[in-house]
């Protein structure tokens, strides 16, 4: 296959300038602004494929041709085929302007806000993932206030309230400020690949953790009730995917400014939460290097022999090796780690 | 052309074919690795949360041994990677932070200056060697090889590291692939996620993301899958027995390093590259190749 | 259909809605929201750019304080407020308001040494969290508090009529839950209608997608004597495309922590109008704005429709992102920030008028029946105000059902309503769409209830709802009929409600004959101090309405003419 037959599409000069191959996302976002927001001209046909569906059986595609109109935004379309063309069409929005965080979809395959992201000539558009669908593109968002509530994202104070205006700075505010950016859009909930595996763990997921972030970031909460809600979050449950950040059209950076310095948190307050942390520091700060073996015999003690069939291939490959996990408890790396790390025993 | 070289903790143990691999295509390409004796583990994603300062002073030591070195850092982990990421623009961000590092590495006569450029393998073959120098150098074209290419996030996000609306729009393996004679595959998990970073404690979410992968990528006709992350190669080689059992089907897919793809169009013999050192038989790939 | 009973039934879960609900609970009374959005997602209230300085708190001076009085009577409400209310309201505002929320643990943000942003000049404001944000952590805050209190939230449930005892009083309300499709009565010995400032009227509107005149159709159908429905104000600067974003300003207001604020020129490029070079005082400048377009429209350099822009192009771009989020929309269009200006236009806003109180205990005409927040008419709305009419109103119901009974379920009430909503869920061939009617409506409004008005016009908007209520409303027809998530059967049910709303609003339009701040009428442009600075009531009466002017008392505040073009008035 020839460079301009790929079913890929282009990827511009064959020899990229030094740092600039970790940039290529920078290029995609700002062809795919300039594209969208001029690509289409006042009057162009955009193609809309919507997902109509009810309980009583109705599952189906739709199509529409929708005349493009100045900056048009997918909720522009979805308006004009409400008006136009489909009157029955289902779909939630209320304030049109990203502040109510209701008109969430997916948009060939990702989570957009539909009043904010601009339409593209050629779309397909379902409900969010991970909710119950009622009807078309309306989504049951019970199961997330629910887990909001259980979280009970509040401040409860430790001490007496001082007085306003009370001693409080941005600084200690920083990532509790990101996650006030939150709209409770779901976009996140829908993404997040861990909670698109239901009941198999007990993760929170981003955007109820970004709703208890509000407040367990908070300097001002009573550390005993964070707790007890972070207790219940399943939070390191987390795979770190980063998802959530991708599709957040509140460019809240769910994973390093509040999953993490939740996590922070409850490996502080919670200690047995964090003992995947823990076992990784603590085998880190000996060896130098993570000995694969070593973390999961750690965690898992005898139980990780238990499928002996399995050790058995892992020895025969290669992947593991049991005696150096056992008895090669430093490397040159050893001594810097040590240092930077502060020792700690392995037992 | 020399890089300070950082293979990561697996590619030292569980994934030690990677290593083997990376140095055998380094060779063929004319890159001249330099290995950073003491280097420490970046902290993969636990160190992070629970302690930033040692995830910081770790990482930006790694960037300072090979500034000593005066040259590019090289790795071939998406973990590493970010992380070296993270810590870079920590350190460019917070000067505060730049300075408690530095008097921490100040205690082994280590200082940081900010000029290491940190670079995958995977740009290293964008940058360094070019797509055009590739199919040039390329010996044995892998036609008829269908690749499903699987990022792994850490290439691909955060879009505050890498930028991408969208990184399904990502390709730049596909057209790696392409250059090397592949026919890459396009499918649903090409961008997803492993599940690798909670797998020490719960493998099951690992094994079902990883499932519903490897089944898109054979449905589509994949014949190899392809990964520049060693921890998702643990994942997708290292569990798919586990995976295998859980679907109740069997998937038999073989599961190639990126350095070990190119390796092959560079002509090397699978047998050099450690292709007999994975859980999933990889016979098939050389049987496809007439190797 | 459910059937509920409570002490207090609330219609509206925005600022007054949602504090009254945590005041009543707080008192051992059995509060129940009934929200046609969702609480803390919906309505007025979570717009709230920036909250503003009262009093002498956090450091206002005797100036200052002086200044947010005079900004609150004379610019936000051209002295057609009770201004011993508004004085109660400013010291509850200093004393009690921002200490509570604080201590609640809503964010007023800090700068890093930690003093609290303000706004400088005349008038100074804060924010929650974010300058232009405020409104949304400020309401999520209500909801988490409504949650804990586990005050029963009833979301996106439409109340469609009020319900009465065989004396007339209120005892509940019956409502539609529209996406589960189901009918709800909640019983109450009182029932507070606080569905807010905004409503969906015209054409461009601020107001949410679920807004329909509601709160004014039902307390008109119950009896309830209504006030200075024609004061409506307009946002000169929201943006002109794309149609979604017509609730989506560039901020006028002064920025937190920078002298500047946005700035408006006209089609040729002309500057007209910057609030902190231009009005100091106007802290919220709607009104002088809108003047100020409105010269620039008179000498055609400007439509209400757009062709003219506003932005901030004259700030250094660290200074507006520092604590507002006002380069977010610019950014999302492709435009450059803070270089580009974004064409704006006019955008109908909130409804300074609403149902006629007493300002003492939100009482309105009809007994068992209270109004508070945005939907009582007695001020313009800021968020502050809303809060604080939730206080009065839940302090005044708490005392007032003390003496009442439960009531019991009105079956033939019930049934009625049942049967009405019933009838408007039907399908028909060659039926009209009720969205269609909706749209209908807001244009004409757009056209002969917009921004400026006159007898000619009003009368024959008149006429044509007439002809709209004669001819369009018997053919409604829906296209799918079954239940639940049933978004045109609930367009059909608005559409009553906004006819009803719009006509009211066309009459007492055409009985206040003089100009007055944003209320503009051609036929009659000056602002007539001597016989209009009163409230102008509209009430049933016989088969009709009547109305009766009501004179405002000037106890801190007065106007210094009697008559004066009201463009020329600076306020």
């Amino acid at each position: 296959m020839s460079a301009q037959e790929s079913t890929f599409g282009p990827l511009g000069p064959e020899r990229l300038a030094a740092g600039e191959a970790r940039r290529l996302g920078q290029r995609e976002r700002q062809d795919t602004l300039a594209q969208r927001n001029a690509g289409l001209a006042v009057g162009d046909a955009v193609r809309v494929r919507i997902r109509r569906f009810d309980r009583e059986g109705a599952d189906e595609i739709q199509t529409f041709e929708v005349p493009c109109r100045k900056w048009m935004r997918v909720l522009d379309a979805l308006n004009w085929i409400a008006d136009n063309a489909a009157h029955d069409l289902a779909y939630r929005w209320f304030c049109g302007s990203k502040m109510c965080g209701t008109c969430a979809v997916r948009m060939n395959g990702r989570e957009v806000l539909a009043c904010w992201e601009a339409v593209e000539p050629d779309m397909t558009i379902e409900p969010l993932r991970n909710l119950p669908v009622i009807r078309d593109l309306v989504v049951d968002r019970a199961p997330f206030d629910e887990k909001v509530a259980a979280l009970e994202p509040w401040i409860e104070r430790p001490v007496t309230y001082p007085g306003f205006p009370e001693p409080l700075s941005h600084k200690e505010m920083k990532n509790a400020s990101k996650a006030l950016d939150c709209i409770g859009c779901m976009c996140c909930y829908s993404a997040c690949p861990v909670i698109g595996l239901g009941d198999l763990t007990d993760f929170a997921g981003p955007a109820p953790l970004v709703q208890l972030g509000q407040t367990a970031l908070d300097p001002r909460n009573d550390p005993a009730k964070v707790a007890r809600s972070l207790a219940r979050t399943g939070i390191f449950n987390c795979v770190s995917c980063y998802k959530c950040e991708e599709v957040c059209p509140a460019s809240i950076p769910i994973v390093s400014r509040v999953i993490e310095p939740l996590k922070a948190r409850a490996h502080a307050l919670v200690p047995a939460m964090a003992r995947h942390p823990r076992a990784l520091r603590t085998i880190v700060a000996g060896r130098g290097r993570v000995d694969p073996g070593a973390l999961i015999l750690r965690l898992q003690g005898f139980w990780a022999l238990r499928n002996l069939s399995r050790v058995l291939r892992l020895l025969l490959r290669g992947k593991i090796n049991p005696l150096k996990t056992l008895l090669q408890r430093t490397t040159p790396a050893s001594g810097a780690a040590r240092r930077v790390l502060g020792r700690e025993e392995e037992p | 052309m020399k890089f300070a070289y950082y293979p990561g903790c697996s590619a030292r143990s569980t994934c030690a074919e990677l290593n083997e691999a990376t140095h055998q295509v380094a060779a063929r390409l004319g890159l001249e690795l330099v290995q950073l004796e003491t280097a420490t583990c970046t902290g993969a994603r636990e160190l992070r949360a629970i302690d930033p300062i040692g995830f910081h002073t770790l990482n930006i030591r790694i960037l300072a041994l090979a500034e000593r070195e005066g040259l590019p850092l090289m790795t071939i982990c998406n973990t590493c990677t970010l992380n070296l990421l993270d810590a870079e623009a920590a350190f460019v961000d917070e000067p505060h932070l730049a300075d408690e590092v530095n008097a921490r590495l100040a205690e082994e006569g280590l200082r940081y200056g900010g000029r290491t450029r940190i670079s995958h393998f995977l740009w290293v073959l964008y940058e360094e060697i070019g797509m055009e120098r590739l199919r040039q150098l390329v010996v044995r074209p892998l036609t008829g090889l269908t690749v499903a290419a699987f990022y792994g996030c850490h290439i691909t996000r955060p879009p505050l590291r890498y930028g991408f609306v969208d990184s399904r729009n990502n390709v730049a393996l596909e057209r790696l692939a392409e250059v090397l004679g592949c026919r890459p595959i396009d499918y649903s998990g090409r961008t997803e996620c492993c599940g690798f970073h909670t797998a020490a404690h719960d493998e099951r979410i690992a094994i079902k993301l990883t499932g519903q992968h490897i089944k898109s990528a054979k449905a589509n006709g994949a014949a190899t899958m392809l990964t520049p992350c060693p921890l998702c190669h643990t994942v997708l080689d290292g569990f798919q027995r586990e995976i295998e059992r859980d679907m109740g089907e069997r998937l038999d897919m073989p599961v190639l390093h990126l350095p070990q793809l190119v390796g092959l169009a560079l002509g090397l013999a699978p047998a050099v590259l450690r292709l007999d050192r994975h859980m999933v038989a990889t016979q098939a790939i050389a049987r496809l190749l007439g190797t | 259909m459910r059937v509920i009973q409570a002490d207090v039934a609330i219609v509206g879960g925005g600022a007054a809605g949602c504090y009254a609900a945590i005041n009543l609970h707080r008192m051992g009374v059995r509060p129940v929201i009934l929200c046609k959005g969702l609480v803390g997602k919906s309505g007025a209230s979570i717009f709230a750019g920036n909250l503003v300085i009262s009093g002498r708190a956090l450091g206002n001076s005797e100036e200052h304080a002086r200044n947010t009085a005079e900004f609150l009577i004379k610019y936000h409400n051209q002295f057609l407020i009770d201004q011993n209310w508004a004085r109660r309201c400013g010291q509850w505002i200093e004393s009690v308001y921002y200490p509570e929320l604080e201590q609640a643990g809503l964010y007023l943000r800090r700068d890093e040494q930690g003093n609290v942003v303000t706004s400088p000049g005349k008038i100074r404001s804060v924010a929650a969290n974010v300058q232009g944000n405020s409104g949304v952590p400020f309401m999520d805050l209500r909801r988490k508090q409504v949650i804990k209190a586990a005050i029963p939230r009833l979301e996106e449930t439409a109340v469609t009529a009020l319900l009465h005892r065989p004396d007339g009083s209120v005892c509940g309300v019956f409502g539609l839950d529209y996406i589960a499709g189901e009918y709800v009565a909640v019983l109450a010995r009182a029932v507070i209608l606080a569905t807010g400032y905004s409503d969906r009227l015209h054409a461009r509107s601020t107001g949410t997608r679920e807004m329909s005149g509601d709160g004014l159709a039902i307390a008109w159908r119950a009896g309830a004597a209504l006030v200075n429905l024609e004061m409506q104000w307009w946002h000169t600067n929201d943006m002109a495309a794309p149609p979604s974003w017509q609730r989506m300003q560039v901020y006028p207001n002064p920025m937190l922590g920078s002298e500047k604020s946005a700035r408006m020129v006209n089609a040729a490029g002309e500057e007209f109008f910057n609030q902190q070079q231009d009005d100091p005082l106007a802290y919220g400048p709607y009104t002088v704005q809108l003047k100020a377009l409105a010269r620039q429209v008179h000498a055609g350099k400007a439509r209400y429709e757009g062709g003219y822009f506003a932005g901030f192009d004259h700030c250094d771009p660290r200074e507006v992102e520092a604590y507002t989020s006002y380069a977010k929309g610019f950014r999302q269009l492709g435009l450059r920030f803070p270089e580009d200006l974004a064409e704006t236009a006019v955008t109908a806003h909130y409804r300074q008028g609403g149902i006629d109180v007493d300002t003492q205990t939100m009482r309105s005409s009809v007994p068992g029946l209270y109004a508070a927040g945005g939907l009582a008419g007695h001020s313009n709305g800021l968020i502050g105000l809303a809060t604080y009419d939730g206080k009065v109103v839940a302090d005044a119901v708490a005392a007032d059902i003390r003496q009442g009974a439960a009531p019991d379920l009105p079956e033939a009430q019930v049934e009625s309503e049942r049967r009405r909503l019933e009838s408007l869920r039907v399908a028909r061939t060659g039926g009209v769409v009720p969205a269609a009617i909706k749209e209908r409506v807001r244009a004409l409004m757009w056209e002969k209830v917009g921004v400026e008005k006159d007898s000619a016009g009003l009368a024959s908007a008149l006429d044509d709802l007439a002809a709209i209520r004669l001819d369009l409303l018997p053919r409604m027809g829906l296209k799918r009929t079954a239940k639940a998530a049933n978004y045109e059967w609930l367009d059909a049910i608005d559409v009553v409600n906004m006819l009803d709303a719009c006509e009211l609003v066309m009459r007492s339009s055409l009985e206040r004959e003089e100009s007055r701040g944003p209320f503009m009428r051609r036929d009659f442009p000056l602002q007539d101090n001597a016989n209009w600075l009163a409230a102008n009531v509209i009430e049933p009466s016989g088969n009709g309405f009547r109305f009766r002017r009501r004179p405002y008392e000037l106890p801190f505040f007065r106007p210094d003419f009697d008559t004066r073009s009201n463009l020329e008035v600076p306020w």
